[in-house]
């Protein structure tokens, strides 16, 4: 029964460690560079929810349309003054960009914010459902489900848009699309924006049962590197898959060891996937 | 063994040499200063190993930290429990680093750009998480204190900074040494080869993945060597500190980036760029405001890397450039 147990909460927090995964693989499919400063703009999604809360007295589970709105506004910026004009240079810029990224926002939020750890209190915060003999907790429960409706969005608007088809023309072949008169710029600025706002989004609806302080990101990095890897880089149904296979790794993985040595086996696992299968574990077309 | 120096170099260097030595005569020995100056030159020779891999052999490696902290954490053990002179520790840390570094490479060195460093990330946070979570080894979170003992060169302590001073300067020089021989060498033209096509190399016959273990044990053994000379100066020091990602694996590299990636004189011009400016900015800012020094940081290696990705040394050689035309440039 704990096993079950511990796979059905898998499932809960991996759900939402796909959708704050998804702009990561988005932006290395479109783009083919890695945003080392994601986890930052998780952050960033869990202050804007936090303030929300704070001043105008919104749930943070509302508040997340509003932390994807700012934060992909921010991600816009951010493509424009710097990202773009790395896409064409060296390996080493490329990642010690995003690296100097990282650092900025997440000192800047650290001056900013202060270094307190801040929380939000919500009705719902303590309680549970029960099935039979399993146990639901609400607040993980309606991230989840805040989740899965961020991502069948996301879904359609890959699918049915225009800018999602010309999104993906854009990383399959980006001459060809070009040709075709999609503007690769507009969509490598699209691509960033939506996928930090995303992962802010994700952000927004895990406050109600964590805490949010400027350094929140170092815990999410190797873990959200780690569901794009074992999904396979660049792929967004890979990084679902990724997501929901770290959260039963990770809760599977509490009941054999103790809660410090949880991240080990996540980081085992991490290497291990790039040594073996570094396309991923469902690749091979990429 | 050629160092690839000209007449000219080599005389300026000689006399930057000379400079460098007399220097800590003009600070106060028991000073901040000095200290600064210390741990700039640590700094300079962790970068100048990490240009191996990083410079050399073009992997972006973000776990240096993890060499680093093994170096610390061997010396001071074996010091502890032992009694063993950290310089025998020394020799210590670097077989151990040199092994570390070799069993990371086995499953890392086919791996390139972007990957590689996530791969290399991950195995400093694994270090950092092994020596938070293995109290009964590593003291834990709590850090762990090198025992005072009466100073002596044998027991590797030193009443009076300036000692340090020229061994933090000769450790610079040695770690030098080693990367200009590296990039002399037919290693180091095999290197060039793979940084400038891997996949060209491969066909011409280089052995690409055992070249690239090759640095990668000599770049993590001199790191392990350095984290006992850290160890020495500090005297105390903490899982998350050594094994730090900012604190030492991202500090790393970007002092080689800043300074000039694949340079010998960038890690130097990095560091001694990097270390006062960080530790002016904490002095001026810290008390009031937590996090300003690291956003002075980030936002220096993002300039940099916006405006001239090779670094300092090649802005220099521009503006040099400019005022002699006709100049090589």
């Amino acid at each position: 029964m704990a096993v079950i147990q511990a796979i059905l909460d898998g499932i809960m927090i991996g759900g939402v460690y796909a959708v704050i995964s998804i702009g990561l693989t988005l932006v290395f499919g479109v783009m083919g560079i890695i945003n080392f400063a994601q986890a930052e703009f998780l952050m960033l999604g869990m202050f804007v929810a936090y303030y929300a809360w704070a001043w105008l007295g919104l749930d943070p589970l509302i508040a997340a349309p509003l932390a994807f709105v700012v934060v992909f506004a921010l991600g816009a910026v951010v493509h424009q003054l710097m990202i773009r004009r790395v896409l064409q240079a060296p390996v080493v810029a490329q990642i010690f960009l995003t690296v100097g990224l990282l650092i900025v926002l997440e000192n800047a939020a650290l001056v900013m914010f202060g270094s307190s750890f801040r929380s939000v209190t919500t009705p719902y915060q303590t309680s549970a459902l029960q099935v039979g003999e399993l146990f639901v907790s609400v607040p993980y429960l309606a991230a989840f489900l805040m989740s899965v409706a961020c991502g069948v969005a996301l879904w359609l608007f890959m699918r049915a848009s225009w800018f999602g088809r010309a999104m993906r023309a854009t990383a399959q072949d980006p001459m060809a699309a070009r040709l075709l008169g999609i503007n690769a710029d507009a969509m490598h600025r699209l691509a960033f924006a939506l996928g930090v706002g995303l992962t802010a989004f994700g952000g927004a609806v895990i406050l109600p049962y964590l805490t949010v302080s400027p350094t929140v990101g170092g815990q999410f990095v190797v873990l959200m590197f780690t569901v794009v890897v074992l999904g396979g880089l660049g792929s967004v149904a890979g990084a679902v898959v990724g997501g929901l296979a770290v959260g039963i790794i990770q809760s599977l993985s509490a009941l054999a060891f103790p809660i410090q040595l949880q991240n080990l086996v996540l980081f085992v696992v991490f290497i291990a996937v790039l040594a073996l299968r570094p396309e991923g574990l469902l690749g091979g077309s990429r | 063994m050629r160092l690839g120096l000209s007449q000219r170099q080599a005389a300026l260097i000689a006399l930057a040499l000379a400079v460098a030595i007399a220097l800590p005569f003009a600070f106060d020995a028991r000073g901040y200063t000095i200290r600064i100056l210390c741990l700039g030159l640590l700094f300079a020779a962790m970068a100048q190993a990490w240009n191996i891999v990083g410079g050399l052999a073009n992997q972006m490696s973000l776990g240096h930290a993890a060499f680093f902290g093994i170096g610390a954490y061997t010396s001071t053990l074996l010091l502890i429990h032992f009694g063993i002179s950290p310089w025998l520790g020394l020799i210590a840390s670097g077989i151990l680093g040199g092994i570390a570094a070799f069993a990371i490479s086995l499953p890392t060195m086919r791996l390139r750009g972007h990957y590689f460093a996530l791969a290399t990330l991950a195995f400093g946070e694994v270090m950092r998480v092994i020596g938070n979570s293995w109290s009964e080894l590593t003291g834990g979170p709590v850090g762990i204190s090198v025992p005072f003992a009466k100073p002596s060169f044998a027991m590797f302590q030193f009443a009076d900074t300036r000692t340090y001073y020229w061994l933090m300067l000769a450790a610079f020089l040695v770690v030098t040494v080693v990367f200009l021989a590296i990039k002399n060498s037919r290693i180091g033209y095999r290197l060039q080869a793979i940084k400038e096509n891997a996949d060209a190399a491969e066909v011409i016959g280089v052995d690409t993945t055992r070249t690239k273990i090759f640095a990668a044990i000599v770049s993590g053994a001199l790191t392990a060597c350095l984290g006992t000379f850290y160890a020495q100066f500090q005297y105390f020091f903490d899982p998350d500190t050594v094994f730090g990602v900012a604190s030492v694996s991202i500090r790393v590299a970007m002092i080689a980036i800043v300074g000039g990636i694949g340079t010998a004189v960038g890690p130097l011009l990095g560091a001694l760029f990097v270390i006062p400016l960080e530790e002016a900015a904490n002095q001026v800012f810290s008390a009031q405001v937590a996090g300003l020094a690291q956003l002075v940081f980030g936002t220096l290696l993002i300039i940099v890397i916006l405006v001239e990705p090779r670094g300092f040394i090649v802005l220099w050689q521009r503006l040099v450039a400019r005022r002699k035309p006709g100049g090589p440039s």
